[in-house]
Formats: C-alpha cells, sequence, structure tokens
C-alpha cells in the first residue's frame, strides 16, 4: 500500500504529460488585488475549472488542448476572459476583476433626499415605517419631523425644512404639485394629511437641492409615488377608531373603493382639550382608484377623492381680554390625480404624462363675519425618458408642465382674486462617470403670468462611493418660488424669492445599519418684506402695508442621524440631531431675526420593537425641540425670547390577530406620556399689553381602533410572518 | 486517499474506461453522456450531503460550467439555482441575499425553459419567491407570496405526492405564530404528512432532486417538544 501511494503520484505525473494534461492554477483578485473567495474559474465548454480559495487562489488539471477561453467570474463584477493555447505543463494566471455595475457598489445620490420605498434595497424608511412610529400618528409629515432637516412647529401643519416656513414645501404626487394636502387650517391647531401612507410604494423628502424636475419650493419637495398593481386579489377593509369609521374594497388589486365618516366626539369626551370646540370636527369623503396595467408597457393610474367637513371653534380674542369668539369652517374638497405612463423600445423610453385638477373651498365664519377661501388648480405634465448604458444606468429626460390656478379670498365685504398661468420646461441628465462616481445636472425654465416674469434655474448633485459602505455626496441649486398668494393680491409687480442650496452629505450603509451626517448652507434672496408703521406680531393677519423683494436670509447647519435594524432581533431604532442657525427679514420682521417657526436644536430618538409571543408591535418616541423665538414688545431685540423647549415622549402599540382568516389589527397610541405642559409661543393683542399663550389642542393625547381586513384569500398573509 | 480515487476515477472517465460502469448510476435517459451524469451525481451527492452553513458556491460554479457546456440539461440549472436559493439563508449581509437570489430566479427561469411543468423546478420557484419574502417580510409578503402559492398550486396539479410540496407548506405553517393561525402544533400533522410523502418517494436517478427530509424531521424534532 506504501508503495502504491508513492508510486500513484509518479504514475500520474507521467501520463500527464504523456497525453498532454494542463494544470492551470493562478489568483483572482479585484482591481485592488484583495482575493476573491470563491469566484468561478473555467475553461468555456467543458467542465473543467475551479473555484478560488480564501487566498483567491485556484488549482485544476484539464485534458482540453489547443485554443480555449478560460474565465473568470464572481458575483458582482465583470467576469474576464484569457484565450489561450494548452499544450501540457503549468499554467499560471492572474485575473484581476472589475466591479461590475449594480445597486450595491453603484453610488447613489443622496445629498439632500430622504428615500421610503418599496423597490429599492438601499433605503432607510419603509412605507410602512410610518404607520408603526409612536407620536407619528400614521401621518406621513408627521414622521417625515422626526428626520433630520425638518423640525416640528406643533401649532401649524406642514414640513418646515431648514429653516423655511411651511409654505416653502411642496408636496407632489407622482410628479403633480398636490394644491391642499393636509386638511384646511384653523388657527393654532395642526391638521393631519390628507392621503394614508397605505396609498403610496414610495416617499422621498428633500432637505434641499433637489432635482429640476420639481419647482416652485424655496425649500423642500416631498415625493409620494403611488402604488402600483401589485396582484389580483379582491379584499374588504374596515376601520373604527376613536375620531371615525371607513371601510374600503378592492376588486382583482384594480379598483379601490373608500368612504369614511369621522367625528371627533367620542374622542372629545375622553380627553381634555386646551381648546374650545363648539362644534367637533366632522366630515365624510370617499376616493375612487384605477390602477391598471393596460398593457404589459403601460400603466394607467387615476385617483379622485372629495370630502367635506368641518367644525367650529371658540377662539380667544385677543384685543377683548381673551373673550371667545366662534371661528366656523366648512372645508369641501375635490382632487383628481391621473398619470399615464409607457415604456418603449425594450423600456429604453419611458414617457409619462398626467393630468390633475384640484378645487377646496373654505366658508369660514369669523364671529359673525363670513368669508372664504378657494383654490383651484389644473395641471398637466408631461416627462419623456430616455435610459441608456449597458445596464440603463444613465438617463436623459425632459418635461413640460402647465398650471392653471386660481385664488380667493373673501373676508366680509373684502374680495381678493387672483388667476395664475404657470409654465414650466426642465431637461436633467444623470449618468455615471465611474460605477463610483455619478452626476447628476439639470436646468428649469420657468414663466408665471401673475409675475410676467421668467427664471432659469441650475442645479448640479454629484456622489462619490469612498469605500463598499460609504460614500459621499454635495447637491447645489438654485430655487424659485413665486411670492405667497397673500402678498400677490395686493401687490403684483413683485419677483420671484429665490434661496440658493449647498448640501454635503456622507452616508455608511450596511446591512440594517444606517450612518448618515449632512450639512448645508442656504442663502434667501428676494424675499418678501412688508412695511408697517409697527410690528404686528399676529400671523394669521392679512397683510395690507406696502411690499417689495428685498428680504434676505440665511440658514446653515448640518443634521446626524443613525439608524440601526439589526443589533436588536425584530426592532427598529433611529437616532436624529439636527442643528440649524438661521436669521431672516422677511414679511414684516422690521430688523433681521430668527423666524419664530425654527429651532436651533432638534433631537429624536425612535425605537419599535415587534414580540412575535404576543404578535404585537410596540414602540417609543422621544422628541426635544429647543425653544422657539417669541415676540415680547418689552424686549428690546426683536424675537429675542425663547419659548421653553419642547419635549414629548409617545408611546404606540398594535397588536395582529387572525380570526376565522381575517386579519384583525388593534393599534393605541398614547401621545405625551408625561404630560409636560409643551408651549409653542405666545399671541398678543395689537397694543402689545396682554399676552396669551399658544398650547397644543392637548397636552396628552390618547387615541385606538381597530382595522379588519377580509380578503378572499385569507391564508395569504401568514406566510407572510415566515421567519419574523 | 479518498480525494485521489476520486481523480482517479475521473481520469478514468474522461478516458471513457469506466464509461460503462455509468449504468450504476441510472441515467434516465440514454443520449445522456456519461461524464455528465458522473459530474452530475457528484456534485448532487455533495450538496445533498453538506452541512447547513457550508458554503455552497464551489458547487454552484461546478454547476454552472457544466450548465454552459450542456445547454440543453436543466438539472445544472436546477441545482445551481437551489444552491443560490440555500446561500441567502447562510449568507449574512442583507444587500447580497437579494443578489443570491437574483441568480437563482435566472437559472432557475433556464431549467423551466429546458424542461416546462415540472413540478421540482415549481416547488423551487416557491421557495425562491418565500426567500425574497423572508428578506423583508413585512414589506414585501404582497408581492412574494402570490407567486409561492402560485408555483406551489402548479407543483401540486402536476404531482401531488412530491414531499417538497407538502414540506414547503408544513414550513409556511410552522414558521407562522399561532395568532397568526400558524403554529407548531397545527403544523404537525403536515410535517407528518410529510415525512410518510418522503419515504414513499424515489428519485429517479441520483441527480434528481431528493432533499428537505432533515429539514422535515427538524420540525417533527420541534414540533414534537
Amino acid at each position: 500500500m506504501k508503495h502504491l501511494l508513492l508510486v500513484l503520484p509518479l504514475v500520474f505525473i507521467l501520463l500527464n504529460q504523456s497525453l498532454g494534461q494542463t494544470v492551470i492554477s493562478g489568483k483572482v483578485t479585484d482591481r485592488k488585488g484583495e482575493p476573491l473567495l470563491g469566484a468561478s474559474i473555467a475553461i468555456k465548454g467543458s467542465y473543467d475549472g475551479a473555484t478560488s480559495d480564501s487566498l483567491g487562489h485556484f488549482s485544476f488539471r484539464t485534458r482540453k488542448k489547443d485554443s480555449v477561453t478560460i474565465s473568470a467570474s464572481y458575483l458582482g463584477y465583470e467576469p474576464e476572459f484569457q484565450i489561450l493555447v494548452l499544450k501540457g505543463g503549468t499554467l499560471e494566471l492572474h485575473f484581476k476583476l472589475k466591479d461590475a455595475f449594480n445597486e450595491l457598489n453603484a453610488v447613489t445620490i443622496t445629498a439632500g433626499i430622504f428615500e421610503a420605498s418599496d423597490s429599492k434595497r438601499m433605503v432607510m424608511l419603509r412605507p410602512l415605517d410610518i404607520v408603526t412610529t409612536a407620536s407619528g400618528n400614521a401621518d406621513i409629515t408627521a414622521v417625515m419631523q422626526l428626520l433630520p432637516g425638518s423640525n416640528r412647529v406643533g401649532e401649524q401643519e406642514g414640513l418646515f425644512v431648514r429653516g423655511g416656513a411651511a409654505y416653502e414645501t411642496k408636496t407632489v404626487i407622482d410628479g403633480m404639485i398636490v394644491q391642499n394636502p393636509f386638511f384646511s387650517s384653523t388657527p393654532d391647531v395642526p391638521q393631519r394629511g390628507r392621503f394614508t401612507p397605505f396609498m403610496f410604494k414610495g416617499m422621498a423628502f428633500s432637505t434641499g437641492g433637489y432635482s429640476a424636475q420639481y419647482g416652485q419650493a424655496l425649500s423642500s419637495v416631498l415625493l409620494l409615488d403611488t402604488q402600483d398593481k401589485v396582484s389580483d386579489q379582491s379584499s374588504t377593509n374596515v376601520v373604527a377608531h376613536l375620531a371615525g369609521v371607513g371601510v374600503g374594497y378592492t376588486h382583482k388589486g384594480a379598483i379601490t373603493g373608500q368612504l369614511y365618516y369621522s367625528n371627533l366626539a367620542p374622542f372629545l369626551k375622553l380627553v381634555k382639550t386646551n381648546i374650545d370646540f363648539v362644534t367637533p370636527p366632522q366630515g365624510a369623503g370617499g376616493s375612487l382608484t384605477l390602477n391598471e396595467n393596460l398593457s404589459k408597457n403601460s400603466v394607467l393610474k387615476m385617483y379622485v377623492t372629495y370630502s367635506d367637513g368641518g367644525n367650529t371653534l371658540g377662539l380667544p380674542n385677543y384685543d377683548d381680554g381673551g373673550k371667545i369668539y366662534q371661528f366656523k369652517l366648512r372645508n369641501r374638497n375635490l382632487f383628481t390625480n391621473n398619470t399615464y405612463k409607457v415604456f418603449f423600445d425594450e423600456g429604453k423610453w419611458i414617457w409619462q404624462s398626467g393630468f390633475s385638477y384640484s378645487n377646496n373651498i373654505d366658508d369660514i365664519n369669523i364671529g359673525t363675519t363670513p368669508g372664504d377661501r378657494r383654490d383651484e388648480r389644473s395641471q398637466v405634465r408631461s416627462v419623456l425618458k430616455r435610459l441608456w448604458g449597458k445596464n440603463q444606468e444613465n438617463s436623459v429626460l425632459a418635461g413640460v408642465e402647465y398650471h392653471n390656478i386660481l385664488n380667493s379670498n373673501l373676508f366680509g365685504g373684502y374680495k381678493a382674486s387672483l388667476e395664475e398661468n404657470y409654465s414650466t420646461a426642465f431637461a436633467e441628465t444623470e449618468f455615471y462617470l465611474l460605477t463610483k462616481l455619478a452626476l447628476r445636472v439639470g436646468l428649469r425654465g420657468e414663466y408665471t403670468s401673475i409675475l410676467d416674469r421668467y427664471n432659469a434655474s441650475p442645479r448640479f448633485s454629484a456622489a462619490y462611493k469612498t469605500s463598499q459602505y460609504s460614500q459621499v455626496s454635495f447637491a447645489m441649486g438654485q430655487f424659485y418660488q413665486t411670492p405667497e398668494k397673500n402678498y400677490l393680491y395686493t401687490n403684483r409687480s413683485l419677483g420671484y424669492e429665490l434661496a440658493n442650496h449647498f448640501i454635503l452629505n456622507y452616508q455608511w450603509s450596511k446591512s440594517d445599519r444606517t450612518f448618515r451626517v449632512e450639512a448645508f448652507d442656504k442663502e434667501y434672496k428676494n424675499l418678501v418684506r412688508e412695511y408697517q408703521t409697527t410690528f404686528d406680531p399676529n400671523p394669521y393677519r392679512f397683510p395690507t402695508g406696502a411690499t417689495d423683494n428685498s428680504g434676505f436670509g440665511n440658514a446653515y447647519g448640518f443634521d446626524v442621524f443613525f439608524r440601526d435594524k439589526k443589533t436588536v432581533r425584530l426592532a427598529d431604532f433611529w437616532v436624529t440631531y439636527s442643528y440649524l442657525n438661521t436669521r431672516r427679514l422677511f414679511q414684516n420682521y422690521p430688523v433681521e431675526a430668527m423666524p419664530i417657526f425654527s429651532t436651533t436644536h432638534n433631537f429624536s430618538v425612535v425605537y419599535k420593537q415587534f414580540i412575535p409571543k404576543i404578535s404585537s408591535n410596540v414602540g417609543i418616541t422621544y422628541t426635544y425641540t429647543s425653544g422657539r423665538p417669541y415676540y415680547d414688545a418689552a424686549n428690546p431685540v426683536f424675537l429675542g425670547d425663547r419659548t421653553k423647549s419642547f419635549q414629548n415622549v409617545s408611546i404606540a402599540a398594535s397588536h395582529i390577530r387572525n380570526i376565522k382568516g381575517s386579519w384583525l389589527v388593534f393599534f393605541m397610541t398614547l401621545d405625551n406620556v408625561l404630560g409636560r405642559k409643551n408651549e409653542f409661543g405666545f399671541r398678543y393683542s395689537s397694543d402689545g399689553q396682554s399676552r396669551f399663550p399658544v398650547i397644543p389642542v392637548t397636552y396628552r393625547t390618547l387615541f385606538f381602533g381597530v382595522s379588519m381586513n377580509i380578503s378572499r384569500h385569507a391564508d395569504v398573509p401568514k406566510e407572510s410572518k415566515l421567519d419574523l | 486517499m479518498k480525494r485521489l480515487l476520486m481523480y482517479f476515477l475521473f481520469g478514468a472517465l474522461n478516458y471513457g474506461i469506466i464509461s460503462a460502469q455509468s449504468a450504476d448510476s441510472q441515467a434516465p435517459a440514454s443520449t445522456q453522456k456519461p461524464e455528465f451524469v458522473e459530474a452530475m451525481t457528484d456534485v448532487v451527492a455533495d450538496i445533498q450531503g453538506a452541512e447547513f452553513g457550508e458554503d455552497l458556491q464551489p458547487y454552484a460554479n461546478t454547476l454552472e460550467r457544466i450548465a454552459a457546456a450542456e445547454p440543453k440539461e436543466w438539472l445544472p440549472a436546477y441545482w445551481g439555482s437551489f444552491c443560490y436559493m440555500i446561500k441567502s439563508f447562510t449568507e449574512p449581509v442583507v444587500e447580497k441575499k437579494d443578489q443570491y437570489l437574483e441568480n437563482a430566479e435566472k437559472l432557475v427561469a433556464t431549467a423551466d425553459a429546458l424542461n416546462p411543468n415540472n413540478d421540482e423546478i415549481e416547488v423551487l420557484k416557491a421557495n425562491i419567491a418565500s426567500a425574497r419574502m423572508a428578506v423583508d417580510p413585512m414589506n414585501r409578503w404582497q408581492k412574494y407570496v402570490p407567486i409561492s402559492s402560485a408555483a406551489i398550486a402548479k407543483a401540486k396539479s402536476i404531482n401531488p405526492l412530491n414531499p417538497r410540496i407538502a414540506l414547503h407548506e408544513a414550513q409556511g405553517v410552522f414558521y407562522t405564530p399561532e395568532a397568526y393561525g400558524g403554529g407548531k402544533a397545527k403544523a404537525l400533522p403536515m410535517i407528518k404528512g410529510a415525512i410518510e410523502l418522503y419515504k414513499a418517494f424515489k428519485p429517479t436517478s441520483p441527480m434528481m432532486p431528493n432533499w428537505g427530509l432533515d429539514a422535515a424531521e427538524y420540525m417533527l424534532g420541534e414540533a414534537q417538544k
């Protein structure tokens, strides 16, 4: 045996040489020379080959002769080929593989953008995260306020981004601007967004430096992409909670009809409010959605919704010792958004066009004085996009938009109205110079009839991948916006307001852990200034003084974000800190000052845990916002005072249960658990002598409800919890 | 010694010395080359004998080489796809899981094109869809559960006695919490049923799929605790 062992190799060596066997060995590395483990080395058309080891080495024998093609391939790299002539003996090969273009190693532009999406892998938020976040109340905007760059303004709806006012952020659904994304404003009572997060497959929240496809927003855009058709299933959904009931039915995944009735009376009975609701908010509405893949290459989406609701508030009259007067609002809103998308030439061309119409009517009674606000917007948009490159990773697009906007405001005997025709054209290209280096260059031109002026704004972004899991990204651009309608009612000779953004971002992301830090500088120009003999601190006043575009301002700062879904199993944790330094001379400010809606420090921590044993999700959110500037006539420094800090601890829990094939989700939230008496500022009598604090509608809020989903394929979501 | 012997066998095979002996491996079709049968039998034995956690990449590489050399055979693509599906479970980096599953989907589509209406291919498709979902269940069930269910339904219509169909269904219930209508107790009869089917199942050749019994036995042990 021993002899045999010694002899056998010898026999083989002899055999090899005599029969022309070739030993092929070598190494597979990446471009930097780092060994690749598990790469496949193959001779084309034969079984012969090997797999590289942890040092990148491989070795194998072949009986192939003459000219052969040897390849080395590895997931995520471009395969490499060598053509060789085999004549026996030993061959030493070195393959240096180049990174292939894919989502894992390609850089993406992250400066100024926060995405929540189902389709992209490397996003930080999923739409489902919106509904499971404590203190978010299943409201898109409320959750966005827990992300860096945005700060909470407790008495008003909207996104206040990096020193910007709420009007500087536009909400966009499938590319189309939404005229009234929130339920109608009432003084010092913030409103919810009109759209449920379940409508959308993706959301992107821009903190600045956004694409040339969007405009008319000095600070930010909130981009919402509606769901695609995912299945042919029919299902019924019923929801009941403290503030109302709703029912929805989806037919074969294509048509969805929804109806709701809301009434806050049960909620107001249970929770102590700081505001006197003379008649509790109530309303009814419905929506119809059609979502169909007309052919393999085209998608039609149609959405129409109508709602009617209102309430009466008892508000203090600041000039009459706080005597209560009634503020009555009835809101009717019709909105339809329709898009058609077609792909042709194997998906290399994408053409999307859309039409939307919105009509919003607010009938208001302030005391005994009747008034109204009306906004009507019709818009059309068409964008043609062409993809190119080996992986169709590059794109160029061009588009046009046209809007007709009618606004009017009636108060007592005074009526103001506006008609605006706004048109825009834009072009943008996004391309990779290297897999590691992406650029986006865009230009947008706008014209609006109401100012009778044109503008052109360039946009530029770049991103460079610094390592496998990290990248730096940069964005800059000019952003124009037509002044707010309240100023245009009285002065049509105003010009565009302008903001210039510069954003630098670093992001590290690996296996459900993300760290991100972003620094920004924003310069405001041509802001509308209003001249008054004495400062009127009432934010709801109608501007009557002379106005011009001589205002200006700036904002700079940084934010830090860390998210970890990995360390604790089935948990999700994120922490956000934003620092903001901003000053402005605008509106009726007599001197440059930090605006009342901005805060220097914003901090929040969100924690969520899924507990499979009791099939429940629990979450807690803590928010800290440093004091906001407020006006005090006694202080010689304009807006020199700060409120106490805003702090809030919220908890949320949901429990899911399957009863006879139907899905029941019980949910509960408790906002401001500790009952902290937060304040947002003060309102003054016009002589500045008496003041009234602006406080939340409730100090502590309890809310609960249940949602039931009945699907014909009742077994469907069971497996969804596989391995949860 | 074992390796040497293997090498000897391989070398001998290439010369066709023992080609006649390959008949032992019960090659289903006489058109299959003996070296194909031998290479496949070998790599399939290695895959089915692999410990959980063992890197299947070398086998996947071998299978892809065989697949490239034998473009009319569906089994190399099937097993290559299987390796990547398993790899997605052992891979710790979330982003890479999807890359493996993309490969698995490509290969199973190749196998399907070469051998349409095959129950084993449909079962594998169902497993890949479930693996896709397992990467991010909360957000993906809407898309992948219907794909998985459809593939299992098709497999059942072709061969209801395939034990891997019963295994996949039992796993679905086993890993679903009781509150969601699943649970170990509910899965127990399904697991037992699957094991019965495994006992009755005889692959037509050693390179045909014959995996899953160990997973069923593991679940049986857990469910009987």
